[in-house]
């Protein structure tokens, strides 16, 4: 059986049986090779579930606007699961809350050009790391050679040659906040930029308020972003956020050493949390 | 009248040397119109650009006026005009569309927004009509001509090697008078645009009215992140929100664009959200699109522009909304 | 025979743009709410208008709110503000002679003519009763247009009711005026309190105020329960739909029908409001 006939009649299974009250998967969306996140409550709906390599979006982020129905089942690749993990981490929902249908993932396409998609190329871990079955075998992926290979991009550019690159990022964007509304680590009940009371960031489009936007976005989800790539792809302008999460990510990584977000579930906190009399403090 | 496409830049240079000529082009990596100058290529094959011109009349950052306190401490309001003479050239049948659907909103019922309506006087529209359509097009579901804009002041259309170029307006023939170094006598057959992506608007917007409690509106917004995308790539999308910044006394109000896609967009100081979840503001969008306005001004609020089918994160598509509602069953009214 | 409501709007040029107001009185009618009176700076009146009709009352380095214009008179337009927000909250710092922004008057406004000969229920909870003060004001400046008068308010604690002196001691002194007020709960801070104890809606039912066939009209304006339940004891009592008025709210920044917010399917608030009757509501979209 493929994969995409395992998801299927499992999802049917796991909804007749009342073990889940949603499950999330993909449908085919309109257009040649489009897929659109699919959200379930009834097993006759099991049918229109895909799998294929066009499968873009993450699912994570949808189980907590469900969860009040009860217990929800989703399909899970390597992404989706460390969105699962941080979900769990960062105490937004628990791991009893969520079945999770692993499939091993060969690395995503863009439906247009049939390339691969850019998060998938720089993707380290493209099979499930928490699940509770798998549909089918892990697959095979290319694993990038140098996880941050983009930031030193910007980190060869000179002082001007980089406040230049980031007006022109921050001049682009729209303040759709689409990067916020589609990543599992923004799960805050009201984000500060929602917060008019406080007025922490303006509600003109300028290069001043969207820059204050977009870097405390990423210095807020710092050591919790799990790489998954969902925010440069969703991003309508195509701004490359993912330069800006790894730039933090590899100063963390200098500073209190090698780790990636979202691979097990634990209770430790986060980096960024803790503090110890050793953590070096040169940057103070 | 015909405009040789080989005439075409030189005339663009020419108008660009008096006002600001607006042109679809992409700037850093953005599909946009933007001001006519050096290392500004216009590009009048691409199909869409993914901002709409709609902040050509309604920026998304406009400011109303600034305030200062004199010697004694008493306020005093300034207003901003930074309208201007513009051209807005090579702008899309669907597009022109959508200007005639912010016509009335900002020029009707009753008030007049003096913004919208100084940059309106001074817009002087020259639109192109399509030769190809983009997979998401379906303006021709949405009443819009690709190939003929009537609203538009001059309608160049592609007949191979040229434009064929009617005034359609005063503003237009005057317009056009004063281009005629670069224009030849002449007709040619414009070339059609096949648009393959068709809906059925028909019985949509009727059968919406009884529709407000459909289960349509979970199964659909389900997948919605809440992002505000498809409302600023809209161009007839045209809520604003008014806010000031302010240094002490002194400061300035204006006004920009906002999303109803956003919680915060209708949350009240008391804390009562009267659309607090994504099923109230999806269905308040698309009902907008589709039915609300229909009702009050006597058009679609959707061009079929394609934009947000295109840029939607989660791939949230009207068109396979608009079918939707065309196969729902409505359940006959209980009889009484 | 159902009310007829005036949808014909307040017209005017640079809609947006407020004049700077002078503030000449403040009353502190409860602990969070404060009635100002304003004027422009040269000592006229801001803007006329009809009982009912809103204005974008505000400081320029903070914001601007709509309220319902409270009362007025020849000379100066009045708003009464709870405390709620970031704005009103800056608003009840204000001291008397301070300069405020005042646009308006927008909206719709309460349909005195066609109520002209009818009894009239007036019916609020807490700050609920401004925006119907603004009617029943007009109804006694010409008492001879209008019959029996009731008013039913209720607010959960003595301390937040509003207009206390008109309460207690003008309006019971109106010819053919009626008082009703009660509390939702009993108030330790005021064991004295000898009226009612009770939710508007149940203490409604117990005056027994009938639809005087189609000869009576009802005036809301509260919560979002107190709009509801209120709704229902009167339909349950033989109220017409068409005779039920309310004044509704949504957050507004414009105020004249253009920034998109306060819409109910096709309606505006601000523009084809904020006075709608049952009937009326009953064929829009309404997320209210």
């Amino acid at each position: 059986m493929s994969a995409q006939e395992i998801i299927r009649a499992r999802a049917k299974e796991l909804l007749e049986s009342g073990e889940i009250a949603t499950f999330i998967g993909w449908e085919a969306g309109r257009f040649t090779n489009q897929t659109t996140p699919l959200v379930i409550t009834d097993a006759a709906d099991a049918g229109k579930l895909v799998f294929n390599e066009y499968c873009a979006n993450t699912l994570a982020k949808y189980v907590t606007d469900v969860l009040a129905r009860g217990k929800v089942g989703l399909v899970v690749r390597g992404c989706d699961s460390r969105a699962i993990v941080r979900l769990i981490n960062d105490k937004v929902i628990k791991r009893e809350d969520v079945y999770l249908v692993g499939v091993g993932c060969p690395g995503m396409k863009d439906r247009k050009t049939d390339e691969p998609l850019k998060k998938c190329t720089e993707c380290r871990h493209n099979n499930p790391l928490v699940f509770d079955e798998m549909a089918g075998e892990n697959a095979e992926k290319a694993v990038p050679e140098d996880r941050f290979a983009e930031v030193k991009e910007v980190e060869a550019m000179t002082a001007a040659e980089r406040t230049r690159y980031f007006e022109s990022i921050y001049a682009k964007c729209i303040r759709c906040y689409a990067c916020r509304d589609v990543c599992p680590c923004c799960t805050c009940r009201e984000c500060f930029v929602d917060q008019r009371r406080e007025n922490w960031v303006g509600k003109q489009n300028n290069v001043a308020e969207n820059r204050f936007y977009g870097l405390t976005r990423v210095m807020h989800i710092g050591d919790r972003c799990i790489e998954c790539g969902e925010c440069e792809r969703v991003c309508p302008m195509d701004l490359p956020l993912m330069k800006l999460n790894r730039k933090v990510i590899q100063d963390m990584n200098d500073l209190f050493g090698e780790f990636e977000s979202g691979l097990v579930i634990s209770a430790e906190p986060s980096v960024l949390t803790t503090y110890e009399l050793t953590d070096r403090e040169e940057f103070m | 009248m015909l405009l040789s496409k080989q005439n075409l830049m030189p005339l663009l240079n020419s108008l660009a040397s008096d006002v600001d000529v607006f042109v679809p082009t992409t700037i850093d990596g953005v599909k946009k119109f933007a001001r006519l100058a050096d290392g500004v290529e216009p590009d009048f094959d691409m199909i869409n650009t993914t901002m709409p011109p709609k902040d050509l009349l309604f920026p998304q950052t406009q400011k109303m006026y600034h305030f200062d306190v004199d010697k004694n401490g008493s306020y005093h309001i300034h207003e901003y005009d930074e309208s201007r003479e513009q051209i807005v050239f090579g702008i899309r049948p669907c597009d022109m569309r959508s200007i005639v659907c912010l016509d009335e909103v900002f020029l009707t019922k009753g008030f007049v927004d003096e913004f919208y309506a100084n940059a309106r006087e001074k817009l002087l529209t020259v639109s192109i009509g399509c030769t190809q359509a983009a997979e998401t097009c379906f303006c021709t579901s949405m009443g819009v001509d690709p190939i003929y804009a009537p609203n538009a002041d001059v309608m160049l259309q592609d007949t191979g090697d040229a434009y064929k170029v009617t005034a359609q307006t005063p503003k237009g023939e005057a317009a056009v008078s004063a281009w005629s170094e670069f224009l030849s006598d002449g007709d040619a057959e414009p070339v059609n645009c096949d648009v393959t992506l068709k809906v059925s608007m028909e019985g949509v917007v009727d059968k919406l009215e009884g529709m407000y409690d459909s289960p349509i509106w979970e199964n659909l917004s389900i997948k919605c992140l809440n992002c505000g995308t498809c409302t600023y790539v809209c161009p007839t999308c045209h809520c604003f929100d008014i806010s000031q910044e302010n240094r002490k006394k002194d400061g300035v109000r204006f006004r920009c664009w906002d999303s109803c896609m956003f919680s915060e967009y209708t949350a009240m100081a008391g804390g009562h959200n009267p659309r607090p979840e994504k099923l109230e503001r999806e269905r308040n969008r698309f009902m907008h699109k589709l039915n609300f306005f229909e009702r009050r001004y006597g058009m679609s609020l959707c061009v079929g522009c394609g934009r947000c089918v295109e840029k939607c994160p989660v791939a949230l598509d009207i068109t396979r909304l608009i079918d939707d509602i065309g196969s729902y069953e409505v359940a006959p009214a209980s009889a009484e | 025979m159902a009310i007829e409501i005036s949808h014909g709007c307040a017209k005017g040029e640079r809609p947006l743009i407020p004049q700077v107001c002078r503030v000449t009185e403040i009353t502190q009618e409860t602990p969070d709410v404060k009635s100002f009176r304003l004027v422009t700076l040269d000592g006229k009146k801001p803007f006329d208008c009809e009982p009912g009709q809103l204005g974008m009352f505000g400081l320029l380095s903070y914001g601007e709110c709509m309220f319902v214009v409270s009362a007025q008179s020849d000379e100066w337009v009045q708003f009464t503000v709870k405390k709620v927000g970031l704005v009103t909250e800056q608003l009840h710092n204000l001291s008397v002679g301070d300069e405020v922004s005042l646009r308006g008057p927008y909206g719709n406004w309460w349909p005195t003519e066609s109520c002209r000969g009818k009894d009239m229920l007036f019916i609020a909870g807490g700050i609920g009763l401004p925006p119907v003060r603004s009617f029943l004001l007009y109804c006694l400046e010409h008492r001879e247009d209008y019959g029996r008068i009731d008013l039913v308010y209720s607010g959960s604690k003595y301390d937040d009711l509003v207009f206390k002196e008109q309460l207690f001691d003008i309006w019971p002194n109106e010819p053919d005026m009626h008082v009703h007020v009660s509390l939702y709960h009993e108030d330790p801070k005021h064991p004295e309190w000898k009226g009612d104890i009770g939710y508007t809606a149940p203490y409604l039912e117990t005056l027994d105020l009938g639809p005087e066939d189609g000869n009576r009209v009802a005036v809301i304006c509260g919560g979002p329960s107190l709009s509801r339940t209120c709704r229902e004891s009167l339909l349950k009592a033989g109220f017409d739909e068409g005779n039920i008025l309310t004044t509704l709210e949504m957050r507004m920044k414009c105020g004249v029908g253009k920034c998109g917010r306060c819409n109910m399917g096709g309606h505006f608030i601000c523009l084809d409001g904020p006075i709608f009757s049952l009937a009326e509501i009953a064929t829009m979209h309404s997320d209210v």
